[in-house]
């Protein structure tokens, strides 16, 4: 049996030992690795390190990582805020597995997230049998973190209630979480920092508070403009995930490239020569979904198909991928191909059947018996 | 070459290379010029502006300022140089003056200069349209300059040389334009401007920083450098470019004119040694390495005629000849430097808290502790990008994910007024300024006048004597093109008068305004046009009414020599207002066209009713006279050019209404005018020849003066719309008839009933021709006039029983849907009783 997907630091491990090993710069207390370090991990490095080759793991703006690190060395905690999609929590993943080592420790802000996850539970029965004792103590990942003096991820900070939040105050301020069953405070050691992500979709959901905000530095991660960056970003991160999951097939370069400026087209409402005005859906069309609709296109050539990633392949996918919020968006690809694709040639003409196929065409076939 | 020692001497000679307004070069210079303590100073600038020296290193003067060379033959052109007082060559010529040593610019002179731009400008292809929109956008007649500038590759790199950039010219896509290649500037040769870019692009992402700017600030300004590193690094990024390209023949011609001067220092009789020459590292370089053909400097335009002076230059400006180098980015953020000692540090944490103070008061939550974090983030971000300090960008990015938490927006709006910066610079008084400057300068301080390169609002209370006479002040820039205060509207603010679009500046509406809206902003090209507006006159009265006078020499017809006057009057011309007026005399004689009498009719009476004192002529017995003449000349025409086409039929229309205005407002021509008046409308609303319009309007003003009575109008309206005369003249009679004033007209039973009566006629087979003419017509009704109109059509066709019947429907089904209402309401009610 083998993993779906190891986490950063195992499946960077040569990376990651590689950059350490070369690294003779100061490391701030309690992180393996010094902040011009963290960042060649993450931005990659054109010479290989070591002897192995550092791969770009975030493709974009280098002073915004430098932000970032340069944060998590001080003593407040770090917000990745963006559009969904954009790559933050494996913005994240990275720098936690970079400056901690492990990138496990996680809490995921949910409607339901409790304070239990945010300090600590019991284990009941222990708890019952013998009382409060430290084998009966449940630490949660923050808890964790403070103890090791590790980088704790906590996704989503936005969609917890305000008592979360509120409780998310005293603890980045103080940086201690008292356990008064036991009569103990547990102090964070040196090299504990947090990294929280937010969606600006769910701005307003729960709103922070000014005294929770400030004790974040901001990081905006934006969505991908260039399309020679998402492109690549694409195209590398499909490869990985075909490989994590050893099911679906190659698709052709070109595919890749018809579906990135799609995306970017529909994201921009408006073609890239600036001519031809497009609707855009109401879904997000993230780096992330393109990815997935390339990957799943793969894995439908491979199990269904004639064997080759196709814009057939690709036109299904995308009518599954923009069907979530409703049949309106499905109006707009098919618009998109019936005024762009088809006035393009090779894949783009081969793309805009597909999608008269899959939308059009297909709900007439049901129509006629 | 047979040359060949003279450019030996030139390598001996001790060469200073720059990098225009940097301040660690300017440090060096002076530590420099320190340890050699020369003879004389050579710096790069404009030969024939040493007269200007003296000036330009005043105490009194302060930077920045520029020196400004412009066209006296006619054509509206210029070129800038101007210096920060960060500026190398500017540190170069104070510290000659503070010791007494000779200094002398020998670069190309302003009239070559101006002859090369304008060669160039010829030249170019025009694929450059962005620089005459721009242009046109802000007013400066400076234009042609600035588009000289960002034409032919040698010309841009020419400006770039000699900081002769974009003369003033406020507007950023030239900036940009013009950039790439500026920055260019020590090497001088441009093939193209992608060149630089990819060249600065590679060597700026070679080094993982964002742009070149980065790079310069975090490599040459920011670090203390020993002078011959420094120059040895400039000469090699000079180096760096001419390998990539040629230099052009503008730079080399330019290397010849200077190498020439520095020999001719050294002919008589200074030694090598004892000469220190301040010029451009591409210039440096090519003097070092003897790359220089002298003969090239007999081989350049002929000078035009020019003159030269020295005129206030502002940050902002400076600031936008982006790309150019070290100094432009963020001039505050340089003069900072520069003040502190090039201490660079201090520079960023300065910014940094002023930032914080500048959010602050915009309403952002910015604590202390935001800007110490800042502070921090920034250092480490440094410390990360090996930076011996924060720079600018350092404390932008920890400005972002601290104080503005996440958005770049609010930071960068905020940092520019701390990085950029709004200063003016001031030229010493004792400079002779030009008089139209002095003028400028004066009034603006006594009225308290906007100062600044930031726009500013302003409101003019017509009821004061001093602020209408500020009026007149504004009124002349506008008119004479100075580019400083734009008229708004007569709203107090910003919001009303963008609903109003239709106010002019000047004419009809400023004679009757109560309050005037400006906005007002000062630039460096206020003080150009200032200083080229001279060649019209001495004083701003004078430019405004010579140009007034060229106007009035060309105008045709009494209207357009009438707007003269009114503009004449509202910018307080008198000396134009004496001939406007014996124009408009001269020209009503003659003027057979009705608009244009009629226009210039309403002037006159608005003249004769509010006065001309803003122009202190005493001259108003004269309009009322050649008011009523004029009057009486244009009733005259009407007969005659009331017979029009559709297309003529709205000017007509206008002068009628003009017309009719002024014969019952206008108490000089009262009386036996306004009875002549009356007949001749009388007759044009009788008249068949006529367009149908222009009748119907008639009879509409004749019904509303109550010149006619309503059986006299229903006559007229069952005449004009019986069913022998075409059904569209009748519509379109009835469309001029109800344009006076709908109200009046339908309130009249009997008129409304010629109109019933009328549209009753028509058959089906007409009626959808005059449909359009006819919805036209009654689309203009308001909701008051068509419920008079209603009631008015109700009474004619005796519709009143029915009309009761309709109502009584109405109200039973209102009572019975109340009645239901109310069960509702009751068990409602029960309910919240039940609750309770």
């Amino acid at each position: 049996m083998a993993e779906i997907r190891p986490p950063a630091e195992v499946r960077y491990a040569d990376e990651l030992a590689a950059v350490a090993g070369a690294d003779t710069a100061a490391r701030p207390p309690g992180w393996k690795l010094s902040p011009r370090a963290v960042e060649t991990y993450v931005m990659g490095s054109e010479a290989p390190v070591g002897g192995v080759a550092i791969t770009p793991k975030y493709v974009g703006d280098r002073g915004l990582v430098q932000v970032a690190i340069a944060t998590l060395a001080s003593d407040r905690a770090l917000m990745l805020i963006g559009e969904p999609g954009t790559a933050k929590s494996w913005l994240a993943e990275h720098l936690a597995a970079a400056i901690s080592g492990t990138s496990a420790l996680v809490v995921q802000g949910t409607a339901g997230t409790s304070e239990e996850h945010v300090k600590y539970s019991w284990n009941y029965a222990m708890l019952l049998a013998d009382g409060p004792s430290e084998r009966a103590l449940v630490p949660s990942p923050v808890l964790r973190a403070m103890r090791e003096g590790q980088c704790v991820r906590f996704e989503e900070v936005t969609r917890t209630t305000s008592e979360i939040q509120d409780s998310l105050i005293s603890l980045l301020s103080e940086k201690q979480i008292a356990i008064p069953e036991l009569g103990v405070q547990v102090a964070a050691q040196r090299g504990f920092n947090l990294i929280a992500t937010a969606n600006t979709r769910d701005r307003g959901v729960n709103e922070m508070s000014s005294a929770l905000k400030r004790r974040f530095n901001f990081v905006t991660v934006p969505v991908v403009a260039d399309l020679e960056q998402e492109l690549a970003i694409v195209t590398r991160r499909e490869a990985e995930l075909r490989g994590d999951y050893q099911v679906g097939m190659a698709p052709p370069a070109e595919l890749a490239r018809v579906l990135v400026t799609m995306f970017q087209e529909l994201r921009a409402g408006v073609t890239k020569d600036g001519k031809t005005k497009v609707k855009a859906p109401t879904s997000t069309l993230s780096t992330a979904e393109a990815i997935s609709v390339l990957f799943q296109s793969g894995i439908l050539a491979h199990g269904f198909g004639t064997g080759a990633v196709g814009a057939g392949e690709l036109a299904r996918t995308l009518v599954g991928a923009l069907a979530k919020d409703g049949p309106d968006d499905l109006v707009v690809l098919r618009e998109y191909a019936e005024t762009v694709a088809r006035t393009r040639p090779g894949t783009w003409k081969q793309l805009h059947a597909a999608v008269r196929d899959a939308t059009g065409g297909k709900k007439r076939k049901t129509d006629e018996p | 070459m047979t040359r060949r020692p003279d450019l030996a001497t030139l390598a001996a000679v001790r060469i200073l290379p720059v990098r225009h307004h940097s301040p660690r070069v300017s440090q060096v210079v002076r530590a420099e010029l320190d340890r050699i303590d020369p003879d004389v100073v050579l710096v790069e600038g404009p030969s024939d502006a040493g007269d200007l020296l003296s000036v330009l290193v005043d105490d009194d003067t302060r930077p920045p300022v520029a020196i400004l060379g412009y066209r006296t033959d006619g054509p509206s052109q210029s070129v800038v140089w101007p210096f920060a007082s960060y500026s190398p060559e500017y540190v170069a010529l104070r510290w000659a003056h503070e010791h007494g040593v000779r200094a002398e610019l020998i670069d190309l002179d302003i009239g070559t200069a101006l002859a090369i731009a304008e060669e160039d400008h010829d030249a170019e292809d025009p694929d450059t349209g962005t620089d005459t929109d721009t242009d046109t956008d802000t007013g400066s007649e400076a234009d042609t300059g600035s588009e000289a500038d960002t034409g032919s590759e040698a010309e841009a790199e020419a400006e770039a040389e000699a900081d002769t950039d974009t003369d003033t010219d406020t507007d950023t896509d030239t900036d940009t334009d013009t950039g790439s290649e500026a920055e260019a500037d020590p090497a001088a040769a441009a093939s193209a401007d992608d060149d630089f870019d990819s060249l600065d692009d590679a060597i700026a992402s070679s080094a993982h920083m964002a742009s070149f700017d980065e790079v310069w600030d975090a490599w040459l300004e920011s670090p203390s450098h020993a002078a011959a590193d420094l120059n040895r690094a400039l000469l090699a990024y000079a180096g760096l470019l001419a390998a990539r390209g040629r230099r052009s023949h503008r730079t080399r011609h330019r290397d010849a004119v200077m190498a020439r001067h520095i020999l001719a220092t050294v002919a008589a009789g200074t030694p090598p040694s004892r000469i220190v020459v301040i010029v451009g590292a591409a210039h440096a370089a090519a003097f070092l390495a003897g790359d220089v053909d002298l003969d090239l400097a007999d081989d350049l335009p002929a000078p035009l005629p020019c003159a030269r002076t020295l005129i206030p230059y502002s940050f902002p400006r400076l600031s936008e000849q982006l790309g150019y180098g070290a100094g432009n980015r963020a001039p505050r953020y340089y003069q900072r430097a520069h003040d502190a000692g090039c201490d660079f540090e201090r520079a960023s944490l300065e910014t940094l808290i002023e930032l914080g103070e500048t959010l602050r008061l915009r309403g952002f939550a910015v604590s202390l502790a935001d800007t110490i974090e800042a502070w921090r983030l920034a250092v480490t971000l440094a410390g990360m990008r090996g930076k011996p300090a924060p720079g600018l960008d350092e404390a932008r990015q920890a400005a972002i994910a601290t104080m503005g938490r996440g958005e770049a927006g609010p930071i960068d709006a905020a940092l520019a007024p701390a990085a950029v910066g709004r200063a003016i610079g001031r030229v010493a008084s004792r400079l002779g300024q030009g008089p139209l400057q002095a003028e400028f300068w004066r009034e603006v301080r006594a009225r308290r006048l906007p100062e600044r390169d930031d726009p500013e609002d302003l409101t003019l209370s017509m009821v004061d004597d001093v602020q209408v006479d500020t009026s007149v002040f504004l009124h002349r820039l506008r008119l004479a093109d100075v580019p400083y205060a734009t008229f708004r509207g007569a709203g107090r603010d910003r919001g009303a008068a963008r609903g109003r679009g239709d106010d002019d500046a000047g004419g009809l509406d400023a004679l009757s305004r109560v309050r005037e809206g400006w906005t007002a902003q000062w630039t460096p090209a206020t003080d150009v046009a200032l200083v080229e507006k001279v060649v019209l006159g001495d004083g701003l009265e004078e430019v405004a009414s010579r140009l007034l006078l060229d106007r009035l020499a060309a105008a045709r017809g009494t209207g357009e020599a009438a707007d003269v006057l009114l503009e004449a009057v509202v910018a307080g011309c008198p000396a134009v207002v004496a001939r406007a007026l014996a124009a408009c005399d001269a020209a009503a004689a003659h003027d057979d066209d009705l608009p244009s009498l009629a226009r210039a009719c309403a002037a006159l009476s608005a003249l004769t009713s509010y006065g001309t004192s803003r122009a202190h002529t005493g001259g108003d017995a004269a309009i009322a006279t050649l008011c009523v003449t004029t009057f009486e000349r244009a009733v005259l025409r009407l007969p005659g050019a009331a017979a029009v086409d559709d297309a003529g039929a709205a000017a007509v229309k206008t002068a009628l209404r003009a017309l009719h205005e002024v014969a019952l407002a206008q108490p000089r021509v009262a009386g036996h005018g306004r009875d002549a008046w009356l007949a001749a409308a009388r007759d044009t609303a009788d008249a068949f020849d006529v367009h149908p319009e222009i009748a119907g309007l008639a009879a509409g003003l004749l019904y509303l003066a109550q010149a006619l009575d309503d059986a006299a109008v229903a006559t007229a309206v069952s005449l004009r719309l019986s069913p022998a005369i075409d059904p569209a003249a009748g519509a379109a009679y009835l469309a001029g008839f109800l344009e006076v004033n709908a109200l009046v007209v339908v309130k009249s039973r009997p008129v409304v009933a010629a109109l019933d009566a009328y549209l009753a006629t028509l058959d089906g087979e007409t009626f959808p021709d005059v449909l359009p003419v006819l919805r036209r017509a009654f689309a203009a009704l308001g909701a008051t006039e068509r419920r008079y109109l209603l009631e008015n059509v109700i009474a004619v066709r005796g519709l009143g029983a029915q009309a009761g019947a309709a109502a009584a429907v109405v109200a039973a089904t209102d009572r019975a849907a109340v009645e239901a209402l109310a069960g509702d309401l009751a068990g409602a009610l029960d309910d919240l009783d039940d609750l309770l």
